[in-house]
């Protein structure tokens, strides 16, 4: 106990007058400490940062400007304004005596607005009394309505007055001006010159470090009345938050930090101070998605209130930054925020968020990429997708008919491992994975396998080739077909590996070992008509010689590889039914499922196991398997899997990524969809049953933002795209030439055409598509897409016949129609008639610009090389858009970057020739208007050109 | 290492953990004069401290101890601990000297009042030294704001309050109608009702333990034991699902336990006379009702003549009966738990018709 000092204290009353003081001090200290905890925060001293940085570019920035001005026209205007000046104090009295009348009038006019003003004040305010009282029929009617007419009559003359004094006034001013007016109209056109200098001279004095801003404005507790340093928010009532109970509009504050990120000038400055890379597109004022409009985190992801680099939940794109983060930042897995920000390079999954009907977006290459793989690994099939549900095909072949197409043993080594067969295929791996690759597991593995085929056998309908025992051909000349022809625009001839040809090119089933697939009548069959065997084949008709076909086909049976992995257990009658009993068991009583295993025979157990395997696994959600016609998918669906909170996903075991991380997540189970059961006890068919691709990692992380990009709808409306029928075409026309792959040879809206990288020369490619609606007459482009012609003989290459239907064929066209705004089969055909008036001038135009050493008339031109020549021009009239021709003559590189097409007028509407008083407008008419009276080149319409190109 | 963690895992076992802190009470209260020493008292605290100072190298230990929400319930642990301590010491310190006849020392200069400035001014820099502690606090450990809430994802585990994690431990055992309003009612009337009840002269005003011996016991009881550690239970030990989770333990969302808890009817009925369940609720749950109704109404008067008879004799009927009834409904908690744990009993009654389970 303390020591007790004298009578009545307990405590030494000095000594607790030492504690009090010293306590005190503490509280004091404490409490200071508290408001500077609480003023203390990185982003001030990021925007203290910054607003160096800014006076540093703006400095430099004044200067350029005060370079870019004309000098010579600023002396001119200064010498201008002096003399002017030295007339002025010619004139001295006169003007003094005027700028004093002025300055009079200007008071009578103010004094004037002033008894106007009051004057309607108080009528407003009577007449009001006198309406409401006769409304109500209240007393004084009569008197309120006497004052209330005096008053407008009084209001009446003073506004007449008003009027005089203004007329006075200007009139004054006019005689001023006759002195003043050459000097006011010098100093405001140099003003005008300097106008950029004058803006930045004021935005230095605002930023220019002082006093009173740094040490007084913005001082702890003072600066709640008007500091400079403080939170920049934008409010977005078009684009929400969700919230659970409640959407709210977006409050983004990124830019507290972000402080120049939709402003030019700071692209070499690191992060926080950058410009956003492309402000053309993205936050800009002309921009399609303006800052104030779109704000930041609805692409972003993050939480935009937060004005902490940690509870924004920053998200590091590479380790390496993580690690940087982690030591800056204290950087930790984001987990206090549902939706944290996505690394950079995934941002455009969002764009689905409002651009979410589209699937297919121009510019949004990362997302096309993503959405590609998606769709050719046949993801959607399994896993029920909003927007991949309806116009997309099977991803797999058919198998109704595996009878005549390949042999039980093949089928197996296939299913055992497809990779090993053909290692750019996407088939998955089902057997043999990380949760059923033991020894145990290989007998079963091998039942399943075997009953799998056993059931596509006897569920096999009878197929008749066409041509039955046809000829061979030649490989070699086969081999070029296929390598000339555009085989490769879908196909791979086993040519590396499958990430770095992309999903383009990998569309069709590789060809590699194809040989040892399938007999040479079926591939001679199939390339000959491909939907004879599979009516609905995304696969074209090639249009090829009978001749050809053998070729191409004697080729095709030529490409043999290894068998595949053979089987690594050979389960006996027992096992097999052991597991079928296992499926039977399942799904009825024990005692039934023995008594109807004992009811089968034994092929037929082979075909019910088969049956059960198929549809545990799913095989027919990417096949057609006959009996699976109404079977619905397996897997999760994942309209909404972007939007899934991390909690519903199991991490089970598997503790080496954060628990928090929903990327995390979904790239290991993309890498090993079956590593979720790593050290589980499960029954067999307790286990996943996902796939495995073998997926790369730059494949996984397509899939990822793929999978990102599938959100739940929450914005509203008005922050979607207007739609209109131009926009609905652009959509359903961009997702069909994606689905069918018309940009895995094709440049579309600067998508796509992979083919024409294998070719040498871009020319020699398929042509680039972008502005084929401006281009040819919708009536021409309909019958060429029915029956292809060739318009470039010259080409290897050809367009293939895909067999559309109309619907389809229509939404092409429109498509085209909407990219370069076109619409509509009714296009102008008058000029035409024009043809014949000034065609002598055409044609001597025609001749002294020498169209026809590159472009085909009737003959191709010889001494060219091919990769000069161009299309036959007696097809313009029938082919080609009036008006297109003309824009294309004008600016053909423009149009067609890297075109051979030479630009005969670059300094239009100027020209270099003569004719027709020089003027370029009128000489590309009339050189349009000649190639319109030419007639007889080759025609998609004419039904014998199209049956003789068509020889099949 | 991993043994020491293992064994206060073991330890930290619900069951183990009651049993021992009610061991523990009865020792410190039995062995008082030796747990009155410094020795004791300084070592409990430095063994604590070492343990948790041992368990923050534990990544599993250090994620839940440092979690805002539970820094204060680390503080509790010490500070109750301490305190107990000190007041059974300082009792034991008044016992010696009320045995050598020199009264208690708070008596010992009863002709005055320390006020001025020994009350007063002790308080004023208490407040004082409290808020800079916990101004302090509120500036190293910030608010633990999470993220916006979800009626679809609500937290797992979903943690009351931790002043209340004693009532959210008794719903392991009872119904939230007993466990959540009948209980803590009685609590409350319980503590109104103790001046009322109390007769004991002696003992007021200062540190004693022999002149109050069972009224201390008991409340150190109810208070030490089935309130302050259930709630370090509570906050510590229970994890997602509620699932028991040991200091050192990965709160693995995935772990189960085993629900295989049975009604006494069903003791009864199915596995004594190994027939079904009789359809009619009053027959079938006739036992449970009986027992209930035999606890709270014949108990009370059964005690009264035996165990409990110089109580009744000291209080009067009144007092003895509202007593005992508070008593009982004290340790109907501690009872249904060892019933839990050592039967797996999940009701006495079970009127699932009514919902009403006991």
């Amino acid at each position: 106990m303390a020591e007790k000092k004298g009578v009545g204290h307990a405590y030494n009353v000095d000594f607790l007058n030492v504690v009090f003081a010293a306590s005190s001090v503490f509280l004091l200290l404490s409490t200071v400490w508290m408001v500077w905890d609480d003023y203390d925060r990185d982003w001030k001293n990021t925007q203290r940062r910054f607003n160096q940085l800014e006076l540093q570019v703006t400095q430099a920035q004044l200067q350029q400007a005060g370079r870019a001005v004309d000098r010579g026209k600023l002396q001119q205007l200064e010498a201008q304004q002096k003399a002017a000046e030295k007339n002025i104090a010619a004139n001295k009295q006169k003007v003094d005596e005027l700028q004093a009348k002025v300055k009079d009038a200007d008071t009578k006019v103010y004094r004037a607005t002033l008894d106007v003003n009051y004057a309607k004040a108080t009528y407003d305010q009577d007449r009001y009394d006198f309406e409401a009282t006769r409304a109500s029929g209240g007393s004084g009617v009569d008197k309120k309505q006497a004052l209330a007419q005096s008053e407008e009559r009084q209001l009446a003359g003073l506004n007449l007055a008003y009027e005089k004094a203004l007329a006075d006034k200007a009139d004054v001013q006019k005689q001023l001006s006759q002195y003043t007016g050459e000097a006011v109209a010098a100093a405001k056109q140099i003003e005008e010159m300097n106008a950029e200098q004058s803006r930045l001279r004021k935005r230095l004095d605002v930023i220019a470090p002082s006093a009173l801003k740094d040490y007084f404005r913005n001082a702890p507790l003072l600066d709640f009345m008007a500091p400079t340093i403080r939170i920049q928010q934008i409010i977005l009532p078009n684009v929400m938050d969700d919230v659970n109970f409640i959407r709210v509009p977006k409050m983004d504050r990124c830019q507290t930090c972000h402080l120049a990120i939709d402003q030019k000038g700071y692209e070499k400055y690191p992060q926080p101070y950058t410009t956003h890379p492309d402000l053309a597109t993205y936050l800009g004022g002309s921009s399609l998605h303006p800052i104030d409009r779109v704000g930041c985190t609805v692409c972003h992801e993050g939480m935009g209130q937060s004005v902490s680099f940690r509870d924004a939940a920053h998200m590091p794109s590479t380790e390496k930054q993580q690690e940087e983060w982690e030591k800056k930042y204290h950087w930790e897995q984001p987990h206090l925020w549902d939706y944290p920000m996505l690394p950079v390079k995934m941002t455009e999954a969002s764009c689905a968020k409002c651009h979410r009907q589209q699937v297919y977006l121009p510019k949004a290459d990362t997302l096309g990429m993503a959405y590609a793989t998606f769709e050719r690994a046949g993801c959607y099939a399994c896993h029920k997708t909003k927007g991949f549900d309806t116009n997309i095909r099977k991803p797999g072949p058919i198998l109704t008919k595996i009878d005549s197409k390949l042999s039980p043993e093949w089928v197996k080594n296939w299913i055992r491992n497809p990779r090993a067969v053909k290692p750019t295929t996407w088939m998955p791996r089902f057997f043999y994975n990380s949760n059923n690759s033991s020894p145990e597991d290989a007998v079963r593995n091998e039942a399943e396998i075997n009953a799998i085929a056993s059931y596509l056998f006897a569920n096999a309908d009878k197929h008749e080739f066409a041509v039955k025992n046809p000829p061979h051909g030649d490989a070699k000349r086969g081999e070029e077909i296929v390598k000339s022809i555009g085989c490769q625009g879908c196909h791979v001839v086993g040519e590396g590996k499958r990430e770095e040809i992309g999903p383009r090119r990998t569309f069709g089933q590789p060809l590699e070992n194809i040989g040892n697939k399938t007999t040479y009548e079926w591939i001679y069959n199939w390339v000959r008509d491909p939907k004879h065997y599979s009516p609905a084949t995304y696969m074209p008709n090639l249009r090829l010689t009978d001749a050809q076909v053998a070729d191409v086909a004697t080729y095709l049976s030529g490409l043999k590889g290894g068998a595949g992995d053979g089987a690594k257990a050979t389960p006996d009658a027992k096992a097999s039914d052991d597991v079928l009993l296992d499926y039977l068991k399942n799904v009825m009583p024990f005692e039934d499922a023995k008594a109807q295993l004992a009811k089968l025979s034994p092929p037929a157990r082979q075909v019910e196991l088969g049956r059960r395997a198929i549809s545990r696994y799913g095989c027919f959600s990417c096949h057609d398997i006959k009996g699976f016609e109404t079977a619905q998918p397996i897997g999760t669906d994942l309209s909404e899997e972007g939007s899934k909170l991390v909690t519903r996903l199991d991490f089970a075991f598997i503790n080496d990524i954060p628990h928090t991380s929903k990327l995390g997540w979904f790239r290991r189970k993309l890498h090993d969809p079956r590593v979720f059961d790593r050290g589980r006890v499960l029954q067999p068919l307790d286990k996943l049953r996902m796939p495995n691709f073998d997926f790369t990692d730059a494949e996984v992380d397509r899939l990822v933002v793929a999978i990102m990009s599938l959100q739940r709808e929450i914005q509203p409306p008005a922050a979607l795209p207007v739609r209109s029928a131009r926009y609905d075409y652009q959509v359903a026309g961009r997702t069909l030439v994606h689905r069918r792959n018309c940009v895995g040879c094709h440049i579309i809206e600067g998508d796509g055409g992979d083919f024409v990288k294998l070719v040498a020369e871009p020319s020699l490619g398929p042509p680039m598509l972008t502005p084929e609606g401006a281009r040819v007459q919708p009536d021409w482009l309909y019958a060429f897409l029915r029956g292809p012609i060739t318009i470039r003989p010259w080409l290897s290459v050809r367009m293939p016949t895909f067999g559309l239907d109309d619907p389809n064929l229509n939404g092409v066209i429109r498509y085209f129609g909407s990219v370069s705004n076109t619409i509509g089969p009714f296009q102008t055909h008058e000029v035409v008639k024009a043809s014949n008036t000034a065609d002598a001038g055409g044609k001597a135009l025609f001749e002294l610009l020498k169209c026809q050493q590159c472009h085909v008339l009737g003959a191709i031109p010889k001494d060219q090389p091919t990769s000069n020549l161009a299309p036959d021009l007696r097809m313009s009239a029938e082919r080609l858009n009036p008006e297109w021709i003309i824009e294309w003559l004008k600016r053909p590189s423009d149009i067609l970057p890297g075109t051979r097409m030479p630009a005969f007028w670059p300094d239009y509407p100027k020209s270099f020739y003569t004719q027709m008083g020089g003027s370029a407008e009128a000489q590309i008419k009339a050189i349009r208007d000649h190639l319109l009276t030419f007639r007889g080149g080759p025609s998609p319409k004419a039904p014998a050109t199209a049956k003789a190109a068509n020889n099949n | 290492m991993g043994f020491l963690k293992g064994l206060a895992n073991s330890i930290a076992d619900p069951r183990l953990f009651f049993l021992l802190a009610v061991g523990a009470l009865l020792l410190a209260v039995w062995k008082r004069e030796t747990v009155a020493s410094n020795g004791v008292g300084y070592g409990l605290l430095g063994f604590l401290g070492l343990f948790f100072l041992f368990g923050t190298f534990d990544a599993n230990f250090r994620l839940i101890v440092t979690k805002p929400d539970n820094v204060p319930i680390v503080g509790l642990i010490f500070l109750l601990l301490f305190f107990v301590w000190y007041s059974i010491r300082e009792g034991v310190l008044n016992d010696r000297r009320i045995a050598a006849g020199n009264g208690p020392i708070e008596k010992a200069e009863s002709d005055r009042v320390w006020v001025w400035p020994d009350l007063v001014y002790t308080e004023l820099i208490s407040l004082i030294l409290c808020s800079v502690v916990l101004i302090v606090w509120s500036i190293f450990l910030k608010a633990p704001l999470e993220q916006p809430a979800n009626p679809a994802n609500t937290p797992n585990p979903s943690k009351a309050p931790w002043y209340f994690l004693g009532l959210q431990e008794m719903l392991v055992y009872f119904d939230p109608w007993l466990a959540g309003v009948v209980l803590p009612s009685l609590i409350i009337v319980g503590l109104i009702c103790i001046p009322y009840i109390d007769k004991n002269p002696k003992g007021n005003g200062y540190y004693t333990f022999v002149e109050r011996k069972a009224e201390i016991t008991i409340f150190l009881f109810g208070f030490a034991v089935l309130w302050a550690s259930l709630i370090v239970l509570g906050t510590f030990l229970r994890g997602p699902n509620w699932n028991f989770f040991g200091p050192f333990e990965f709160w693995d969302i995935h772990k189960l336990a085993a629900l295989t808890n049975v009604d006494l009817s069903e003791y009864i009925w199915v596995r004594g006379l190994r027939t079904g369940l009789p359809q009619q609720w009053y027959i079938r749950e006739i036992f449970g009702i009986l027992l209930v109704l035999f606890y709270v109404f014949a108990l009370p008067v059964i005690l009264a003549k035996g165990l409990f008879k110089t109580y009744y004799e000291k209080l009067g009927a009144p007092r003895y009966y509202v007593a005992t009834f508070l008593f009982l409904m004290m340790m109907s908690l501690p009872m249904k738990m060892l019933a839990r744990w050592i039967f797996n009993l999940k009701y006495i009654v079970h009127i699932s018709e009514f919902f009403f389970n006991i």
